[in-house]
């Protein structure tokens, strides 16, 4: 038991030092003008940026880098590959948290969003605050999902 | 050149979009954004605005044009406009966008047209006066910052 707590210990440590510094998010928008304000918010939030106009290519992206980001947000109505495709796909399939942000304030749309598994549902123009705060949303993935490996239980 | 003099216009033009109700205070936030790192954030996603808004406005003319009537296709590309306008804070845009998707709802393709006209004539008063407030701005000088009105 001692090995397997000494190891999350230092990863969550290591999260939070760096905490909230650092933060790996993938943009993805098909409105080049939002993802160019919300990226500069995130990189003055002290976040890692990486933007994505097209739901398809951000799920190519994540299926090719895995474990390279650590929270996904993402519009919910888009062309292609929609929020809620990649909520099923992200949010499940790959363990990562998803956040939506849209400026669709319908009832119906944010509680299908929050249903369906998003950790959180901002309303576009979103402030600068509130990107601040979706940095909670990894540590609390992080902290739900956690598993401990049983070989490295010692008895 | 009387640099006092541009700077002065150039507030005036801003004051009067914000007082015209062309912005909102989704504008304040982009000025807030433009630092050191970034000195013409605004300018660029302005630009980045007017580029892609013409795009989707054109889109939507081709569709209006069209006999079909594809209330659906209109709703989606004036929801992606929308978007572009909240980004921005182009707030006039804005609730033409809004009154132009409750007509594609009540399928009144007459609606559309007459909402997506007057869309046209605020796109284009508002690219003007921002294009010459970029302009003053950047004959002002590189360290002219905006005075923000009081709220």
């Amino acid at each position: 038991m001692a090995a397997a707590a000494e190891l999350g210990n230092v990863a969550d440590l290591a999260l939070e030092e760096a905490f909230p510094a650092g933060i790996r998010v993938l943009v993805i928008d098909d409105d080049r003008v939002s993802l160019k304000v919300v990226c500069i918010m995130l990189k003055k939030c002290g976040y890692e940026a990486t933007q994505c106009s097209s739901g398809k290519e951000a799920l190519e992206m994540l299926t090719q880098n895995e474990g390279e980001f650590d929270i996904v947000l993402t519009d919910v109505h888009m062309p292609d590959v929609d929020g809620f495709e990649l909520l099923e796909k992200v949010g499940l399939g790959m363990d990562l948290p998803v956040v939506m942000l849209s400026e669709d304030s319908s009832r119906e749309t944010v509680v299908k969003g929050i249903n369906h598994g998003a950790c959180d549902y901002l309303i576009k123009p979103v402030q600068i605050e509130e990107l601040k705060k979706i940095a909670v949303h990894v540590l609390t993935w992080r902290n739900a999902n956690s598993s401990i490996d049983p070989e490295l239980i010692e008895d | 050149m009387d640099y006092v003099n541009i700077r002065r216009q150039a507030a005036s033009i801003r004051k009067g979009l914000f007082d015209q109700g062309y912005l909102d205070e989704q504008f304040y936030q982009l000025e807030d954004l433009q630092d050191d790192a970034s000195p013409n954030f605004v300018d660029e996603v302005v630009t980045l605005f007017f580029r892609d808004s013409l795009r989707l406005m054109a889109n939507i003319d081709q569709a209006l044009d069209k006999c079909a009537k594809d209330f659906n296709k209109l709703d989606v590309y004036m929801q992606q406009l929308k978007g572009s306008c909240t980004s921005i804070g182009a707030s006039k845009m804005k609730t033409e966008c809004t009154a132009f998707r409750d007509y594609c709802r009540d399928e009144n393709i007459e609606g559309c047209m007459r909402s997506f006209q007057k869309l046209k004539r605020e796109h284009s008063v508002l690219r003007q006066k921002l294009e010459s407030y970029f302009q003053q701005l950047r004959q002002a000088g590189p360290i002219e910052c905006a005075t923000r009105p009081s709220k």
